[in-house]
């Protein structure tokens, strides 16, 4: 595929000025820095853009594709740039093209149940406007506070509550997007059926911006519970707490959310919240949401979780029923993967994902890598959906050389493991960007991999569309 | 030992809607918590019930809703509560409400110890507590943030205050408020919980605690909200565009004559050159 690009002339900037004007235009180097990277470690992936573009609109965003087209010049779409994957990373220089100014909410439709948004609109914000109407948006990143819906839908977001509600793909009934040659496509609509022709829009769901950039999307709402608790339960050992993971799906009961978090992982976050959890001789925990129209009903189903988690070794089970002890409790779960960088900037964060019955055999074989290669790899994540973020990082007294030799081959082991034994995938949520491409053709049949490339070639056949991510 | 804890159940201050016209909180819009700082007199009192061990009862006047708080107590450890609640009750001050609870307080027994937050975060008078002292004859001790010992008949304790802290030993029985260094406030467990919803839960009226009807209620306050209002920020935005590089340098003059024009710059500063 090609990945041979032009420059951007001084021509050609003039152009991109004219188009959305010059204060929409970004070259200086001090403020293009922050578009070079995303969440993934800087030291080892960040890439310069030669210009960032802050369109206002569809328009303007498909003139710069026509001009990036004519002239083969590589364009990353960017959202927040919370990414776990490098996949806002400008890998061949060029266009970042950031949706930042694109944050309005155009229509909330109480009779269809849906709000329609543009791409650069904060997550959490949605669901702050919803919440008078007694409506809300089920996706639940961990980065909420600071993510952006594009990003959101073109990673196919997960996170804390897709036990119950599923993923942000779910929830988006319709699109527009513009395409790599600068066409603006409407896909989808207010509809919940829809057979008529390919479902393109599913197959932007998920696609990185590697196929179009996402300017707007329209999501099917859901009525607000009004009641939720959470249930904290530790555990003397990992093992233990993530066994009674798949007994509590048997129940009959749907939790929203069945988070994993171990003992190191937990400190991290508490340490640098400066909270305050009972851990004394805890292994593990896990954090459980119920929610609810019907108080009765979440007791009765709490009581339930909580004897279950009892008869199967829990130490203790904790409850929060108010929003300022939940908040309290999921604080500290969302603040692991900030926690640990803190500790150690150089990571590797990764995203494993297994059928739920599998989840039991992931931590024994992370101990095993953790001993053999003699790298910390504290766990936690979303183990009711079977996806663990076991963060491999580097000690800060290991030298850059080490680290660099140690990571490609203990996830190339990781990753044949949960791909080759557990019939699992390398990433259930954070993307394979630029930091897992070469593991996924690894892992991938060569008769899949061929689909992924016609597929790519048929919508970016010049491959200027956020080039080096998802495939080599 | 027989420990009583004061809580008072607010609004969730993260979920609350103001009334635009009249710049009051609506209330009904927003779920009731305990008042987050009575958490921390809650557990100042369950870390004594641990290590000395002690009967933690738990006492709160409000509508029928606020048995939620004293479950949730309950669920945290506490041993029992008590719900004063009655119409005449409504409206009541400060003065009203310290008087209410100190009836109360005498009906149930006078305990050794007497635990309550700092302050409530809705009225956020921080008087109730020693009125209570006040109306018991108790010593009070307010921004408690440590309880150092406890002896049979005092306490020695010490206090937050402006200048660092202060270290004091009271005679018991005493009422204490805490400030949030003293703990960090547990969770409530499940097995809590469980006790929580068994438990029966006595309601006490005005009748009850043998209250005096001239000193409860709207009627018995002698204090008044008269007006609330919201404090207007005025603030005149001056905007200093930069259009390119030749603009910076008339752009940076004109700030650095804005800042030193209201002597926000230090003296002996150089201008911009």
């Amino acid at each position: 595929m090609n990945n041979i690009y032009n420059p951007i002339t001084t021509d050609i900037l003039q152009q991109l000025k004219d188009i959305v004007g010059p204060v929409n235009v970004l070259t200086d180097e001090e403020r293009i820095e922050n578009y070079s990277h995303d969440e993934t470690s800087k030291e080892e992936y960040a890439h310069m853009p030669e210009v960032v573009l802050t369109p206002t609109n569809a328009e303007q965003i498909a003139s710069i594709m026509k001009i990036a087209s004519k002239h083969t010049i590589p364009v990353t779409p960017r959202g927040a740039g919370s990414g776990l994957s490098g996949g806002a990373i400008p890998l061949f220089g060029g266009i970042v093209l950031s949706v930042e100014k694109m944050n309005k909410i155009l229509e909330i439709d109480e009779a269809n149940l849906t709000v329609t948004a543009e791409a650069g609109i904060v997550t959490n914000e949605l669901n702050e406007h919803l919440k008078s109407r007694g409506l809300f948006f089920a996706g639940y990143p961990m980065s909420l506070e600071t993510c952006f819906l594009g990003g959101n839908i073109a990673e196919n977001a997960g996170g804390g509550k897709a036990v119950k509600y599923g993923v942000t793909g779910r929830y988006i009934l319709g699109m527009e997007v513009v395409t790599p040659q600068g066409e603006i496509v409407n896909l989808g609509g207010k509809i919940t059926k829809d057979v008529s022709g390919y479902d393109l829009k599913q197959l932007y769901i998920g696609s990185e911006g590697t196929l179009g950039l996402i300017t707007k999307a329209t999501i099917k709402l859901l009525g607000k519970p009004n009641v939720a608790s959470d249930l904290l339960v530790p555990f003397a050992t990992a093992q233990e707490a993530i066994a009674v993971v798949p007994l509590i799906l048997k129940q009959g009961i749907v939790p929203t959310s069945i988070e994993f978090m171990d003992r190191s992982s937990t400190e991290m976050a508490c340490t640098y919240l400066n909270e305050t959890l009972p851990l004394d001789g805890v292994g593990a925990m896990l954090l459980i949401e119920l929610d609810g129209t019907d108080e009765a009903t979440i007791e009765r189903e709490m009581i339930l979780v909580g004897d279950l988690c009892t008869e199967h070794g829990a130490m203790e089970v904790y409850i929060a029923e108010d929003a300022t002890a939940r908040e309290r409790i999921w604080s500290v779960r969302r603040n692991i993967a900030e926690a640990i960088k803190v500790y150690s900037p150089i990571q590797s964060l990764e995203d494993v994902v297994v059928p739920i019955g599998s989840i039991p055999l992931v931590l024994p074989f992370l101990s095993e890598l953790s001993k053999k290669y003699g790298v910390r790899i504290p766990c936690y994540g979303h183990a009711g959906d079977g996806n663990l973020h076991a963060t491999a990082i580097k000690d800060p007294e290991m030298s850059m050389e080490k680290w660099k030799e140690i990571e490609p081959a203990l996830l190339s082991e990781l990753y044949a493991f949960i791909v080759g034994e557990l019939h699992g995938k390398i990433s259930g949520e954070h993307g394979i960007g630029l930091k897992r491409k070469s593991f996924l053709k690894a892992v991938t049949p060569d008769g899949e991999y061929e689909l992924f490339k016609s597929l790519k070639k048929a919508f970016d056949p010049q491959n200027i569309m956020n080039p080096g991510k998802i495939l080599v | 030992m027989h420990i009583i804890v004061l809580v008072k159940q607010v609004p969730e201050t993260s979920d609350v809607q103001m009334d635009k016209e009249t710049g009051t909180m609506i209330r009904s819009s927003s779920s009731s918590i305990i008042n987050p700082l009575d958490l921390y007199a809650l557990e100042a009192a369950l870390t004594i019930k641990d290590v000395k061990g002690a009967r933690v009862s738990v006492i709160t006047m409000g509508p029928a809703g606020a048995i939620k708080v004293l479950k949730e107590a309950i669920a945290m450890g506490c041993d029992d509560a008590v719900h004063l609640t009655d119409r005449a009750f409504a409206g009541s001050d400060t003065w009203a409400t310290s008087y209410i609870l100190a009836q109360a307080i005498k009906k149930l027994g006078l305990p050794d110890l007497i635990l309550c937050g700092e302050r409530a975060t809705d009225g956020d008078t921080a008087q109730v507590g020693p009125a209570i002292a006040s109306w018991l004859s108790l010593p009070a001790v307010t921004y408690t943030s440590k309880i150092e010992q406890i002896e049979i008949n005092s306490i020695i304790a010490e206090r937050l205050i402006e200048e660092g802290y202060q270290k004091v030993k009271v005679a018991l029985p005493a009422l204490m408020t805490v400030v949030k260094e003293i703990g960090i406030v547990r969770l409530p467990t499940l097995k809590g919980k469980k006790k929580a919803m068994a438990s029966s839960i006595p309601q006490w009226n005005a009748h009850d605690i043998e209250a005096d009807p001239s000193f409860i209620g709207l009627k018995g306050s002698p204090t008044r909200v008269v007006k609330i209002e919201t404090p207007k920020v005025s603030r005149n935005c001056t905007l200093v565009h930069v259009e390119d590089e030749a603009s910076m340098s008339v752009a940076m003059d004109s700030l650095f004559a804005f800042l030193n024009d209201r002597d926000f710059l230090q003296k002996g500063g150089k201008k911009h050159a």
